[in-house]
């Protein structure tokens, strides 16, 4: 039995799911204590209680602890069953985090397994459905894996509602991947969603995007969905020649369009100015598969708190060794080994 | 597995409403509930009246998009003005009762923040009154953030899960045993616990209360302090009605408890209302009740229980709503038992009974009642009373003795004190008066006609062989002259108490010499020589 103190690092959710991925595909067993301990509402919430729900009915585990506001778990696992799954999540919380907790039991699975999420789906605080699709998705695909995500409809925060369904292929190995060249930006898109809302606002961010990046023409987008939200999101994607990249700004009460876009843009610009090719989120993303894999190594900006903290989760699961090193400038050096 | 939430509460026809993309601006209670990051709703039973079908739609609607796991069950309820506490009342209620509640796997909660504020007082009453076996949920505004859920807050009615008011109200209750204990520090623990047990009754109920215990036990005192508890705590506003019905006998005892009208017999002048009207809304002691006559306890009845009852001559009845307390020293099923008190009637006032202990059951309570009784003492008379030390160790050791009978139990404790206070010189008892106290005591105690004591007495007198030759129609009569002689001066003395009636028909006085006859004959001598 694995112990966990939920405190430790970045003391919010991560910790949760990082472990419940980790138990599921090692299959060992953990004990998390301190859950969100320093937080204004400790122990679980709603969105955490839907993933360890998630978990447990992947891989039938057994578990102990799973009530509002507990702020301890024990997490048995078994066998993980691949299939046909479906997981709804209140407002608050976001169907990829969700998918994210699940995700690597699902990539070593005995077949395909079908999975439809319910409700947020492009929230703050959780990585974005575009992102997924079309940042986190392809490298897998690279790693030998099948991740097909579809979109039925956005679910924004607060009305929710959303649905994507994620096709996930497994493979026995997984390969590892070295990040270290971005290469030559191939393509460049802004896409501004407005959901039920005035068009307005996608035209202003749009336009915002353009004066900052120099971006023009078919790089700005623009789409009106009717039928959901409300809700307003900038998607700023950036495909390069070894990886794609993605950064979002989400629409708010009380905030300008122009800072929403000019929030993201700023995002792009470090990025590109860094000259990396794995973005802060994304080197979140990439740590757990590239365990998986044994090995593996990227180039990133300053991690966060996230990413060191999911080092030392997945380290206390995995028999790996993962070292973060400063090279020039804003660059860090990720490498995983065996 | 834990249990599952269930929220039932009504749509808020102004609080909910909201149509286009701003009403999530909007703070919208039935909304806001199910977005709590730490409140999971796995069930909402949504009432609304039919006139909001539409408005009820989008919430559900609504609550599907933000909490998919929440399941939404509309209820649509009618009723004619929702501002009409008996038509919403009687609508909940009907809910309430045929709502298939499974309390083993399902949390209730009522949420009480929409709905006109007569509804919302209809979901507290009905809540409070467990026709909903649930908390009260109330929700409130976010303050700045308008998408942001705002505030929720679970009331449990049931006050006691609070530890801060659990204190107030052991404190509260504290106070009020005292106060029936008229603040006495009485340290018997059979008595403290009936005094706690009594308080609970006194405070939660208006049901007819039967104190039971010997003469002077303080019945009338306990239900005088009830009384004044109850009225303090605005559960009564009438008056303190007070009657020993061993002094109601005859044609006077209907008239005295129920009234007559002028003329319903010959001397009767005018109206009177009679004891229980009197005591309309107030209190009403009846001690001795098992001195009542029949035709009293039948009326007596008919007026507890439909709280309605006929003045004598009078053709309209009279109403009266009062609290019984009644009182007794004799065993009332016996009373039932011989014909003289009514089963029905014993049954209805049986339902609290509490048995008051003799003064000589609670040794412990002496001192404290003593102390009680000299502060009467000098609250009645102005004039403060003290024992020496050594004479209130002399008294209390007396009372608390087997030789203490305290046969009149308070009523012999409060008439000793008196005496003694009386008696003492500038304020202070001294151990004089304490023995001629005991004394006096022991003489009002003294049982001549107690049997046991008789035997006692002739087998010290006489040999068994003796004894066992007299007849049981002469062994009293001896005992008596005995206990006569022992207590007299002379001979000449016990012959005056003993023949004091025929001696006045005499010229010449010779009873000494028919008592020594007397007691010749049982082969007895004056001064009577006791082993």
């Amino acid at each position: 039995m694995i112990l966990i103190d939920g405190s430790q690092g970045e003391g919010g959710g991560q910790i949760l799911r990082s472990s419940l991925g980790l138990s599921m595909v090692t299959g060992r067993s953990f004990r998390i204590e301190k859950i969100r301990a320093g937080r204004a509402k400790p122990g679980l919430m709603r969105q955490h209680l839907t993933a360890v729900q998630a978990a447990a009915q992947i891989c039938g585990a057994d578990v102990e602890g799973d009530a509002i506001g507990s702020q301890s778990l024990t997490f048995v696992p078994s066998k993980v069953k691949a299939g046909e799954y479906r997981f709804s999540i209140g407002t608050a919380g976001s169907t990829t985090l969700v998918l994210q907790t699940i995700l690597p039991a699902l990539l070593r699975a005995d077949g395909p397994t079908h999975v439809t999420l319910e409700g947020g789906t492009h929230n703050p605080f959780a990585p974005p459905f575009p992102f997924l699709q079309q940042a986190f998705a392809p490298l897998l695909a690279k790693m030998g894996a099948k991740l097909t995500l579809e979109l039925d409809r956005p679910g924004f925060y607060p009305a929710g509602g959303g649905r994507f369904t994620a096709l996930v292929q497994p493979c026995d190995v997984l390969t590892p991947i070295s990040l270290i060249e971005r290469g030559a930006v191939m393509h460049r898109c802004c896409t501004a969603i407005v959901a039920n809302l005035p068009g307005e606002i996608a035209k202003r961010e749009v336009c915002e995007v353009g004066r900052l990046l120099g971006w023009t023409g078919d790089e700005l987008r623009i789409r009106d969905l009717k039928d959901c939200g409300p809700g307003n999101i900038v998607v700023l994607e950036v495909a390069s020649e070894h990886v794609t990249e993605v950064f979002v700004g989400f629409g708010e009460k009380g905030v300008l369009a122009e800072q929403v876009a000019s929030g993201a843009a700023e995002d792009v610009r470090d990025y590109l100015t860094a000259d990396v090719p794995v973005g802060r989120h994304l080197a979140d993303q990439l740590l757990i598969p590239l365990a998986l894999a044994g090995a593996g190594e990227f180039l990133t900006l300053a991690p966060t708190a996230h990413t060191t903290t999911n080092a030392d989760i997945v380290s206390r699961f995995l028999d790996v060794r993962i070292v973060i090193e400063q090279r020039e400038g804003t660059r860090y050096h990720v490498c995983v080994r065996s | 597995m834990s249990k599952r939430t269930v929220v039932i509460g009504l749509l808020g026809p102004v609080l909910d409403n909201g149509r286009g993309p701003q009403r999530w601006e909007r703070w919208r209670p039935t909304i806001s509930l199910c977005q709590h990051e730490d409140l999971l709703v796995h069930r909402l039973e949504l009432l609304y009246e039919p006139k909001f079908t539409t408005l009820a739609k989008l919430i559900e609607e609504d609550v599907r998009g933000c909490s998919p796991e929440t399941t939404v069950r509309p209820h649509s309820i009618a009723w004619s003005d929702a501002w009409d506490f008996q038509a919403v009342y009687g609508a909940l209620h009907d809910f309430a009762r045929t709502y298939p509640f499974d309390t083993e796997n399902e949390d209730y909660l009522v949420h009480i923040t929409t709905g006109t504020h007569v509804a919302q007082i209809c979901l507290f009453l009905l809540t409070e009154s467990h026709y909903f076996p649930a908390k009260l949920l109330q929700t409130s505004p976010p303050g700045k953030r308008p998408d942001d859920p705002g505030q929720y807050a679970i009331i449990d009615l049931d006050l006691s899960r609070y530890d801060r008011l659990a204190s107030r109200f052991a404190q509260e209750a504290r106070e009020s045993t005292s106060f029936l204990k008229s603040g006495i520090e009485t340290r018997n623990k059979r008595f403290n616990a009936l005094i706690d047990h009594i308080e609970k009754v006194a405070i939660n109920s208006r049901s007819p209360i039967l104190l039971m215990g010997p003469t002077g036990a303080g019945k009338s005192q306990l239900a005088k302090r009830i009384y004044e508890l109850k009225k303090a705590r605005r559960q009564l506003a009438g008056s303190f009605v007070e009657i020993n019905c061993a002094t109601l006998r005859g044609d006077a005892a209907m008239s005295a408890l129920f009234g007559h009208v002028k003329g319903a017999f010959t001397g009767a002048l005018k109206d009177r209302p009679g004891l229980l009207r009197a005591a309309d809304g107030g209190l009403l002691l009846l001690d001795e009740i098992g001195e009542l006559g029949l035709d009293e306890q039948a009326m007596l009845l008919r007026a507890m229980e439909e709280k309605r009852f006929l003045p004598v001559g009078s053709d309209h009845e009279a109403k009266s709503d009062f609290q019984l307390i009644a009182g007794t020293n004799r065993n009332l099923a016996a009373r039932v038992a011989e014909g003289r008190f009514r089963e029905d009637l014993l049954a209805r006032v049986n339902l609290w009974t509490f048995v008051l202990p003799a003064l000589r059951q609670r040794p412990e309570d002496l001192e404290p009642n003593i102390q009680y009784e000299l502060d009467r003492f000098a609250q009645a008379t102005g004039m403060r009373v003290t024992f020496n030390r050594e004479a209130r160790e002399r008294y209390v050791c007396f009372s608390v003795s087997p030789e203490a009978k305290w046969n009149g139990n308070f009523r012999d404790l409060n008439a000793s004190i008196t005496r003694m206070a009386t008696l003492s010189a500038g304020g202070r008892i001294d151990v004089g008066i304490v023995e001629a106290e005991i004394s006096v005591l022991q003489r009002l105690w003294q049982t001549p006609d107690d049997h046991g004591d008789d035997e006692a007495l002739l087998r010290q007198c006489l040999d068994e062989r003796t004894t066992a030759t007299i007849d049981p129609f002469d062994r009293v009569q001896l005992a008596y002259v005995i206990r006569t002689c022992l207590e007299s001066r002379s001979l000449s003395d016990a012959g005056r108490q003993l023949f004091a009636i025929s001696r006045l028909q005499k010229s010449i006085a010779n009873d000494a010499d028919r008592l020594r006859k007397y007691l010749a004959r049982f082969g007895l001598r004056y001064p009577l020589a006791l082993p």
